[in-house]
């Protein structure tokens, strides 16, 4: 029995969250505020993994607890599932989610930072990007959160080279 | 009667231990308990032994000591629950649904956004729920 | 086990006895013994001894015994080592077939035999033994012997001992017949009992499991242990009844019957592990257990509840650990209903000792409750000494004296029960328990069960503890408290912790009991665990786990400290204190307890300083004690102990106590208290003067005048979380205010170098050529330092990576195994040599170098040459770094490092290549031209003993002219001088030749092999050359010339059959005839055929034969001659010639060129010298 919270409330608390962190707290440290970002959404991994691996029984391995990553976890969380699931079977998976629901309603819009895009569209782009990046190291924290919660120690980054479509790349610790 | 339930974390530290005796032999239960530990490193280490159990996160009786039978039970997030009992006929039925309903209690309690992961807990919501889980433990077969 | 009898610990053996015949028992018994399965033989010398053997049978009524007792003790024993199943009477063979008297007397004998055995049902077998050879006994003789002992004819055997085989035979016979006897009378035996129990003719259930016994017993000598262990079980059935018909036993009963269901279940589980059948045995076990464990007793003798069962445990214990060696995989076969599922430890005898402790615990405090019982109530035992075990197992009567004879009379329960305790009072149970735990502890360990070990081992120490042994038990409290502390069990760690408190204490280690008491102190216990409280009955002497009592223990230890309490050891007399003369130092690193108690974070503020500036350090002190702590005084250590400085609390000290750190920098802080979970922060600079790491190593804190904890120092991002507390939900500050700082805060950094003040320069001048000594100048300008004891090192290092040394091994001689070479450092001109230092350093080796610099003023300038050759062209980095200290003290003083390097190219400056040629219109016929070999050997071929012309050229590849100096052809070795003569084309030049980039230059050898070998070699190319250095071309001695050698490639040399040489003017004149010869020799002295035609030639006339064959001689010249008369003016193709010789079937045309002639239109008008012929030549090669 989950209580259901609407989408958009969802994607405005992670913009606002974003933007919180990297403008009023951390503003000159982009990296200190990915981190911090990064470790709230590993607890909130942590504590969906607890609750969303209730009912089943235990994985045997790593790919195991990857594949509930990209079905059970997913489904519970983006209401899909993971479109594309490499590995390199040692230890690197990547995830591809070919409409992350998150940025898939985003705009990304270059004129917001003003005279810049004009003088230099190429920064303004740079810009863009980085913003968007900020917003994807909840998500990675979340796939890290729920990934250690299982017993597997791990970094994940994250790939948006084509939007919306936006790849997770865990890399398991040895 | 249950007389101790236990919530032990992955690094084997205990995150909840309760006991529903009287103080006398608290301490002998904790012993009890973290000894039980040796017995479930050995269920999970070894799957073959357990046979059809392989991989169930109920992982059965421990082992009976003198005056207590100990159930474990092992979540995916290798967190374990520990059960001691002193009733002699226990229905594995019965065990499984207690470990069901404490394990909801687990999640909702860790889940709380100002419980840090890893740490005891110390929710008196919890340790309420807990209370009512074990004292109506036995009685939905019995109804 | 041990402590039952014999006679039930091991599975009985079939009894028999030999009567006569002495002399022959001892071969009998040793074969009966060998037999499988084994008969142990009784051994009579004569009949009349069988009575003291058999006692006649008690014809006592059995109903009016069953009241008395359940079985009686001596029963088993009795029938095994008494009672016989069967006699064998042996008879020599003489007294059969003997006189009468003999007769009579064995047939008395036989008599009284049968008749003591007859009561018992024994078999008998007659043995007739043949002393000697063949003693016949009449057919008559023996029937009458065999109805005289009754007995059927096959168990009258005869015995012959002549020799090894009969005497063989004759003991296997006695065996079988044996066997077979025995066999029968144990089966008959139990027949007759069991139709008793069958039939209920018992009066009593004592009697009925009396009964199962027997048969059981019976069924065991007959190795059916199937039957015997169903008539066990009836047994320990019917024994249980007993229990439950008789509601109120008296304590002598239960005893009694509890004695027997041990033995009873003893036998049970000894035959079902016997056979293999565990998960049986343990399941059998644990009913057996479970049904007693309640019968506890009336509360008096409660004590000897418990002993049994503890002995229970132990007796399975130990059953279990024998058969377990036989039966290896005792995992395989775990199995177990489903209502009854066995658990693994049930397999293991640890369980069973572990529990078997547990009872003998629980016997030992109901014993010593009893004894004190007895004691208060002032009774003396002088009774306790006369009561002896009674007839019946379980039972025990008073032995007393009546007269002359002892007579048993019957304990009442309180006699009973006084005897037990005082029997009790005579064991150390704590030795047993210990022993007991210890193997229970090695056990679990063995099997890797840490956690049910350590518990064990936790009790054990307790035993230890509880006997004052506290040298035993300090260790094993150390090793569990490890365990706990790495799992964070703070409950258990308490406890642990307390006992070993208390052991430290009794043992006046002082320092051990402060960090047990600090330790404990600082746990992780919160009056939110402390409400779960445990009672004091089970709690260590450490009280139970509360937070007040971690106050308690903090201002217990904190008194002691400040040495206002004292430490009472157990002896009472060394009562030990920390004061002046007993100052106490704690050390805490990074893996220790104590880090709880104090935890030293040092954080940088910079990773990076110069040195002599100085830069912010967070000292962040953290402690979980409950109460505040006080600090008189920090001192913090550097690796640089210049840095070290010392903080004074203000409060507690008027500043005039700082002791014993004479130039240490002292700061005052109004306050250093250390609140529980809460970082005590403090910022300090510290400046360093010397470059390098500066670390901070260790924080020393001085809580009480004689009390020190050196703390080690730790940098907060690799900070290890607190153990223990990391599991508790409480509030996590950063140690320092900056959460930047507390993520990524180092206790070392690096102090830069002091800035350098002194000019370091490469010049360079162009590229380096192969061969030549390059220089590369390096200056040093001071600027601002002056330079001391300054040393400059150099170095040459492949761009590429890699050594500059040659790989190829072939030419370990050679003296280029370095590719460049650093041949020297050339001080300034004009140094005086006599003045150098002899210490000064200067070495130089193929790569390296390194050369002392002489003291430079400030504003002075110093420069060297550095003197460089390649071997091969290569790039080569050449690094030149300067050490030099500023100061004349050079103990004290920085060390200052410049490093400058630069990329050199090694090039090759002159390419040589070379081309033979035969003189102008003469061709030798080659074999190797006629008949082309495969193409393995491309080098080319000259004619021996012929003249050919070397053309040596040598082009100039850099971007710089060079002069030429000389170029010669040096050979290789002597033989070369004599196989070939070179004659060089023109004078060593005099003047050197100025060449460009890019030009080439040439020089012409004319060779003349004269060797008979097929292979010369040319020797190698000596060319001197030298940079050209523009004006001061005559001052040649400064600039060294470089002799560039390069090999040249061998030749074939081949004697040439046939030459054809063409002979024709220089020119010709149009419309002048010329004659035009030709000349065919033979140099071999075969005759040789040759066929050859003269083609037609649009600008010549002329007349001779075209076409034709000669012969030519051997070693003779055929000359044909022909009129020419050119027609046109210009380069003319003469008339082209073709040779072809016969013999080697090859034709032959001499090349295009040498066939050419120039024809002028009319005669010119210039003298002709020799020198234009040269001139000729050289353009025809062009």
């Amino acid at each position: 029995m989950g209580r259901e919270v609407a989408e958009s409330c969802v994607d405005s608390i992670l913009t606002e969250m974003v933007s919180t962190y990297c403008n009023r707290f951390y503003a000159n440290k982009p990296e200190l505020a990915a981190r911090r970002i990064e470790a709230i959404g590993y607890q909130v991994g942590h504590q969906l993994s607890e609750r969303y691996t209730m009912e089943r029984p235990r994985f045997n391995d790593h790919l195991e607890a990857i594949k509930f990553i990209c079905k059970d976890f997913w489904s519970e969380l983006f209401k899909k599932q993971i479109d594309n699931l490499k590995t390199n079977h040692r230890g690197t998976f990547v995830l591809q989610d070919n409409k992350f629901r998150w940025l898939s309603r985003m705009s990304i819009d270059p004129s917001e930072n003003g005279d810049l895009s004009q003088d230099n569209p190429e920064a303004a782009e740079n810009k863009a990007a980085q913003m968007t990046s900020m917003h994807l190291y909840f998500p990675c924290g979340i796939i890290r959160g729920a990934l250690s919660n299982l017993g597997i120690p791990c970094a994940v980054s994250a790939d948006m080279s084509n939007l919306p479509a936006c790849s997770f790349v865990v890399r398991i610790k040895a | 009667m249950i007389v101790c339930v236990a919530v032990v974390g992955h690094q084997n530290n205990p995150l909840y231990i309760q006991s529903f005796t009287d103080a006398d032999d608290a301490l002998k239960l904790h012993h009890i308990v973290h000894c039980s530990l040796d017995v479930i490193d050995e269920k999970v280490n070894n799957p073959k032994k357990s046979g059809p159990t392989l991989n169930e996160t109920f992982l059965g009786l421990l082992y009976p000591t003198e005056n207590y039978k100990v159930y474990g039970y092992l979540t995916n997030t290798k967190v374990k629950f520990i059960l001691v009992t002193t009733d002699l006929d226990v229905k594995d039925a019965d065990v499984r649904n207690y470990f069901r309903s404490f394990h909801a209690a687990y999640v909702d309690a860790v889940s709380n956004p100002f419980h840090v992961p890893g740490k005891k807990i110390t929710s008196k919501t919890f340790a309420e729920r807990v209370t009512n889980i074990v004292k109506s433990f036995g009685f939905s077969s019995a109804a | 086990m041990e402590e039952y009898p014999e006679e039930l610990r091991s599975p009985p053996v079939s009894l028999v006895a030999v009567v006569g015949c002495g002399e022959l028992h001892q071969a009998i018994t040793t074969h009966l013994h060998s037999q499988q399965p084994p008969i142990n033989s009784l051994a009579l010398p004569d009949v009349s001894k069988i009575s003291f053997l058999i006692s006649p049978k008690p014809k006592t009524d059995s109903s009016s015994s069953a009241a008395v007792g359940i079985l009686k003790r001596d029963w088993l024993q009795k029938h095994r080592t008494r009672i016989p199943s069967v006699i064998a009477a042996l008879f020599t063979s003489d007294r059969i077939s003997g006189d009468p008297a003999q007769w009579l007397q064995l047939c008395s004998d036989l008599e009284e035999l049968k008749a003591s055995i007859r009561a018992r049902n024994i078999r008998l077998v007659l043995v007739v033994v043949h002393s000697h050879s063949k003693d016949d006994i009449t057919e008559d003789r023996m029937l009458a012997l065999r109805k005289r002992a009754e007995v059927d004819s096959k168990y009258i055997i005869t015995f012959s001992q002549n020799d090894a085989f009969e005497l063989k035979q004759s003991l296997h016979r006695l065996g079988s017949i044996f066997a077979e006897l025995a066999n029968t009378y144990y089966k008959d035996e139990g027949r007759k009992i069991k139709t008793k129990i069958e039939k209920k003719s018992f009066s009593s259930i004592e009697l009925s499991i009396r009964y199962c016994f027997k048969v059981a017993v019976y069924a065991e000598f007959r190795r059916d242990w199937v039957e015997a262990l169903r008539f066990y079980e009836d047994a320990y059935h019917a024994l249980r009844e007993m229990i439950g018909t008789s509601t109120r036993t008296t304590i002598q009963r239960l005893v009694e019957i509890k004695t027997v269901a041990e033995q009873l279940h003893f036998k049970i589980s000894t035959l079902l592990l016997h056979g293999g059948k565990i998960p049986d045995a343990v399941t059998w076990f644990r009913q057996h257990n479970t049904w007693y464990k309640r019968i506890i007793g009336s509360p008096e003798a409660v004590f000897l509840h418990w002993e049994w069962m503890s002995r229970q445990f132990l007796v399975f214990a130990e059953l279990l650990e024998t058969s377990s060696i036989a039966i290896p995989t005792i995992s395989s076969v775990i199995v177990g209903t489903a209502e009854r599922p066995l658990t693994e430890w049930e397999f293991h005898p640890a369980h069973y000792y572990q529990l078997a402790a547990h009872y003998l615990k629980e016997k030992r405090s109901s014993l010593e409750f009893a004894v004190s019982m007895s004691e208060s109530l002032g009774e003396v035992d002088s009774s306790a000494e006369s009561v002896v075990p009674s007839t019946y197992v379980g039972q025990f009567a008073r032995l007393v004296e009546q007269g002359n004879a002892h007579v048993m009379q019957p304990l009442t329960d309180d006699e009973y029960t006084r005897y037990a305790v005082a029997e009790g009072k005579r064991f150390q149970d704590s030795f047993e328990i210990i022993a007991l735990l210890k193997k229970s502890y090695e056990s679990y360990s063995n099997l890797k069960v840490h956690r049910m070990g350590s518990f064990c081992g936790f009790q054990m120490a307790k035993e230890y503890y509880g006997v004052g042994d506290f040298s035993n038990a300090k260790p094993l409290f150390d090793g569990i408290a490890s365990l706990y502390r790495q799992e964070g069990w703070v409950t258990l760690l308490w406890e642990v912790l307390g006992y070993l408190r208390e052991c430290s204490r009794k043992q006046g280690m002082v320092k051990d009991f402060i960090e047990y008491s600090l330790e404990m102190a600082a746990l992780p216990v919160s009056s939110k665990t402390g409400d779960q409280l445990f009672g004091f009955k089970e709690c260590g002497p450490a009280g139970p786990v509360s937070l007040q009592q971690r106050k308690l223990i903090h201002n217990e230890v904190f008194g002691f400290i400040c040495g206002e309490l004292e430490l009472a050891s157990s002896d009472e007399s060394a009562n030990l204190k920390v004061t002046v003369d007993n100052p106490l130092h704690l050390e805490i690193d990074v893996v220790s307890p104590l880090r709880l108690v104090l935890l030293a974070s040092v954080a940088f503020h910079e990773h990076i300083v110069k040195p002599g500036s100085s830069t912010s350090i967070t000292l962040s002190l953290l402690s979980q004690l409950p109460h505040t702590v006080e600090i008189d005084q920090l001192e913090v250590q550097f690796n640089q102990s210049d840095c070290n400085f010392i903080i004074v609390n203000s409060h507690r000290h008027s500043g005039a106590l700082v002791d014993g750190h004479q130039g240490h920098r002292v700061e005052t802080a109004s306050s250093l208290s250390l609140s529980t979970n809460r970082w005590l922060r403090l910022t300090y600079d510290v400046k360093s003067d010397e470059s390098g790491k500066l670390e901070c190593i260790s924080v020393i804190a001085k809580l009480a005048p004689h009390f020190t904890i050196c703390c080690r120092a730790e940098s907060p991002a690799s900070m290890d979380e607190l153990p223990l507390w990391k599991f508790e939900d409480r509030v996590e500050t950063y140690p320092t205010k900056d959460p930047a700082l507390a993520f990524s805060g180092q206790r070392a950094i690096q102090v830069e170098e002091p800035e350098s003040q002194v000019d370091l320069n490469l010049g360079l001048s162009g590229p380096a050529f192969v061969g030549e000594s390059f220089l590369v100048p390096v200056t040093l300008a001071s600027k601002g330092h002056a330079v001391y004891s300054g040393e400059l090192k150099i170095n040459l290092v492949d761009v590429r990576g890699g050594g500059l040394i040659s790989p190829s091994d072939t030419e370990p001689f050679s003296m280029d195994t370095h590719h460049v070479q650093l041949l020297g450092i050339s001080e300034p001109e004009g140094e005086d040599e006599s003045q150098q230092d002899t210490d000064k350093i200067k070495k130089i080796q193929e790569s390296f170098g390194l050369v002392s610099v002489p003291f430079l003023k400030c504003g002075e300038s110093w420069s060297c040459k550095l003197e460089i050759k390649w071997h091969r062209p290569k790039p080569v980095m050449l690094y030149v770094s300067l050490r030099y200290s500023p100061d004349s003290n050079e103990s004290t003083a920085q060390k200052v490092n410049i490093h400058k390097s630069l990329q050199i190219d090694g090039k090759t400056a002159i390419m040589i290549s070379h081309r033979l040629l035969l003189p102008f219109r003469q061709d030798p016929l080659l074999p190797s031209r006629i008949k082309p070999v495969n193409d393995t050997d491309q080098s080319p071929s000259l004619p021996s003993n012929e003249t050919s012309i070397l053309i040596i050229s040598a082009k100039n590849c850099t971007d710089v002219p060079l002069r030429f100096q000389s170029m010669s052809l040096e050979v290789d070795g002597d033989d070369f001088g004599n196989s070939c003569s070179v004659q060089h084309g023109g004078e060593d030049l005099s003047d050197p030749a100025l060449v460009v980039p890019g030009e080439e230059f040439k020089k012409v050898f004319s060779i003349i092999p004269k060797t008979n070998s097929s292979k010369i070699g040319l020797g190698n190319v000596c060319l001197r050359w030298r940079r050209d250095s523009g004006l001061d071309e005559q001052s040649g001695t400064t600039v060294n010339s470089v002799l560039t050698k390069q090999k040249l490639p061998d030749v074939n040399l081949e004697v040439s059959p046939l030459v054809l040489r063409l002979d024709c003017p220089p020119y010709a004149i149009l419309g002048e005839p010329f004659t035009y010869f030709i000349e065919i020799q033979n140099q071999t002295q075969l005759l040789q055929e040759v066929k050859f035609s003269l083609a037609d030639a649009q600008s010549f006339v002329m007349s001779g034969s075209h076409n034709d064959t000669v012969f030519v001689l051997p070693k003779s010249v055929h000359v044909l001659s022909y009129k020419l008369v050119p027609l046109a003016s210009g380069v003319q193709q003469l008339p082209r010639f073709t040779l072809t010789s016969v013999r080697y079937s090859a034709g032959f045309q001499p090349s295009i060129a040498a066939s050419t002639l120039f024809v002028f239109p009319s005669k010119p008008h210039f003298k002709m010298i020799d020198v234009q012929d040269k001139r000729i030549k050289s353009l025809a090669t062009e």
